[in-house]
């Protein structure tokens, strides 16, 4: 298991129905307890990246494998098992609102219980002891039975957040997790993840928009434009003239998240 | 005053407004001359003409006056059946309220597991709708015998009719958002149903099974005129032997209860958020 990587891209690609390229072919190996945040320009293959992994994005060519098992093509009881064991996070949060937070994180669950108790609402304890402890983690266990709605968004996110870790994954996959929150929130949400990465060493992947978030919280940097990976490297070593390649233009204070909230 | 000037050197230099456009006449009068021309021809088929119902109208007072006061005495030998038509709309409601329920979902486009039973389902949908109430009470009189639990299959099938189609609707428009999160977590179709899907649409069934009960009482009133029970049952047999005060005394009592119902359900709706 050492020597294997959690995630493995080999030649993945991905085409959309109208034509568009989300990846054009990527190889990239991501090994296990690593924090990887991924940035690029919008349209660049940010977001169909993370979905390829747990299959909400069917690649079109090539393979991707999670934990040495490839990933299957078609819904189905496999590939909701993969998915059980990967944990999502969104940047519209994407929790029920009219469900209560624990109800929510209950949902991180699913594929853990048979399936008439998730209906009956009847979850064992120990799942329930597990949604606690995931809603502890990122504190707002006080909040397990208000509505999920009635939060605050970084709340809301912390819910999104404890969902994914009820699911004791082995990967978390996050995208764009903080474009919809406020700076401070911003770097509450970025510390929580960071954390997570450490003390549970859940292998995390992050894309990210803002410059200077993936160089203080990443450890290791993908870059893409037009669906290619253009720079891998660790988050001490990139420089602007990296960011340039990856933008293909220079960097600006809107790229920045301290900056733009600056000005 | 300079701002002013500028604003009048700016009207100089400003592109020329576009001119009203010309109305279509010819469209106007064609449309005002077809409605007249298919009024007219109606009238004539089923020979309506507001002199006849001019010299009518004694007739109609005669009516009115026959019906009024209403025979209040008559009032204790309608409280059975109209606690009977209640029930009637309960059971209806409650039971076709349940099975519209997978019926609403295989019909959604977004939500349903394949397009063979979704076309399947549209259709029986569809077929339910178009067939009238008065039908399915006939229908079911002659199945089950004369009397409520006829009724109330009769309104099982129509609260299946009427919240399917719109409920299906509503789940057409939830965000797939949430849902998608779901299956992301590894749930199956039927746990992104219960925590992604529905939750979403759930005020819209509560006020649709509402709506439906309010038309199920109203419903059962005509449902009475073919044997199918309730208080629809009385207002026959008195119209049929001309106790005209007595059907006032009917359609008073039906519209009460249907305005409290109303006011209870309205007052239901606005809570719901």
């Amino acid at each position: 298991m050492k020597d294997q990587a959690a995630i493995r891209f080999q030649g993945a690609r991905v085409v959309y129905p109208n034509g568009a390229v989300g990846l054009a072919r990527v190889d990239l190996d991501i090994q296990p307890g690593e924090f990887v945040v991924v940035v690029g320009s919008s349209g660049a293959g940010k977001s169909t990246l993370l979905r390829s992994v747990n299959g909400l994005t069917p690649l079109t060519a090539g393979s991707i494998t999670v934990g040495g098992q490839p990933v299957p093509k078609k819904e189905g009881a496999e590939l909701r098992r993969l998915r059980a064991g990967v944990g999502m996070i969104f940047q519209d949060f994407r929790i029920t609102r009219r469900l209560s937070v624990m109800t929510n994180v209950l949902v991180g669950r699913v594929a853990h219980v048979p399936g008439w108790r998730a209906m009956l609402n009847l979850w064992p304890a120990g799942d329930r002891e597990i949604a606690f402890r995931a809603l502890e983690r990122v504190g707002i266990a006080d909040k397990a039975w208000v509505r999920a709605g009635d939060l605050s968004g970084g709340q809301q996110q912390r819910v999104g957040i404890a969902r994914a870790l009820a699911q004791e994954p082995a990967i978390i996959l996050a995208d764009e997790p903080v474009a919809s929150l406020d700076p401070v929130t911003t770097h509450q949400i970025m510390r929580d993840l960071v954390r997570i990465n450490q003390e549970l060493g859940i292998t995390t992947v992050v894309n990210l928009h803002f410059l200077d978030l993936a160089r203080r919280y990443g450890q290791r940097i993908i870059g893409l434009k037009d669906g290619e990976l253009v720079y891998d490297g660790s988050a001490d070593s990139v420089t602007q003239e990296d960011f340039k390649n990856i933008y293909g233009r220079d960097p600006d204070a809107g790229d920045m998240l301290d900056e733009s909230a600056a000005s | 005053m300079s701002h002013l000037r500028d604003e009048s050197e700016e009207h100089d230099t400003a592109a020329p407004r576009p001119l009203r456009p010309a109305r279509n006449w010819a469209l106007i009068l064609g449309a005002a001359a077809a409605v007249i021309l298919m009024t007219w021809w109606s009238a004539r088929g089923i020979g309506f003409s507001l002199v006849e119902l001019a010299c009518n109208l004694p007739g109609g007072r005669r009516l009115l006056v026959e019906s009024w006061p209403p025979d209040w005495g008559f009032f204790p030998r309608l409280l059975a059946p109209l606690l009977e038509t209640l029930q009637i709309a309960v059971i209806g409601t409650v039971i076709g309220g349940l099975l519209a329920i997978p019926i609403a979902v295989l019909a959604a486009r977004n939500l349903t597991p394949g397009v063979l039973v979704w076309f399947v389902d549209r259709n029986f949908m569809n077929v339910l709708r178009t067939l009238p109430d008065l039908f399915w009470a006939m229908l079911f009189a002659a199945a089950v015998g004369f009397g409520p639990i006829a009724g109330a299959l009769a309104l099982t099938v129509f609260t299946v009719a009427v919240i399917s189609k719109l409920w299906s609707e509503s789940l057409e428009a939830i965000d797939m958002a949430v849902p998608e999160a779901v299956r992301a977590a590894g749930g199956s179709w039927l746990a992104m149903l219960q925590f992604g899907a529905i939750p979403q649409a759930l005020p819209h069934y509560v006020s649709y099974t509402l709506y439906a009960f309010e038309l199920n009482v109203r419903a059962s009133m005509i449902l009475g005129l073919v044997g199918a029970g309730g208080i629809g049952m009385v207002l026959e047999t008195q119209r049929s032997t001309f106790e005209y005060p007595r059907v006032t005394l009917i359609v008073l009592s039906v519209l009460v209860l249907v305005l409290i119902i109303e006011q209870i359900s309205e007052s239901i709706r606005r809570r719901l958020t």
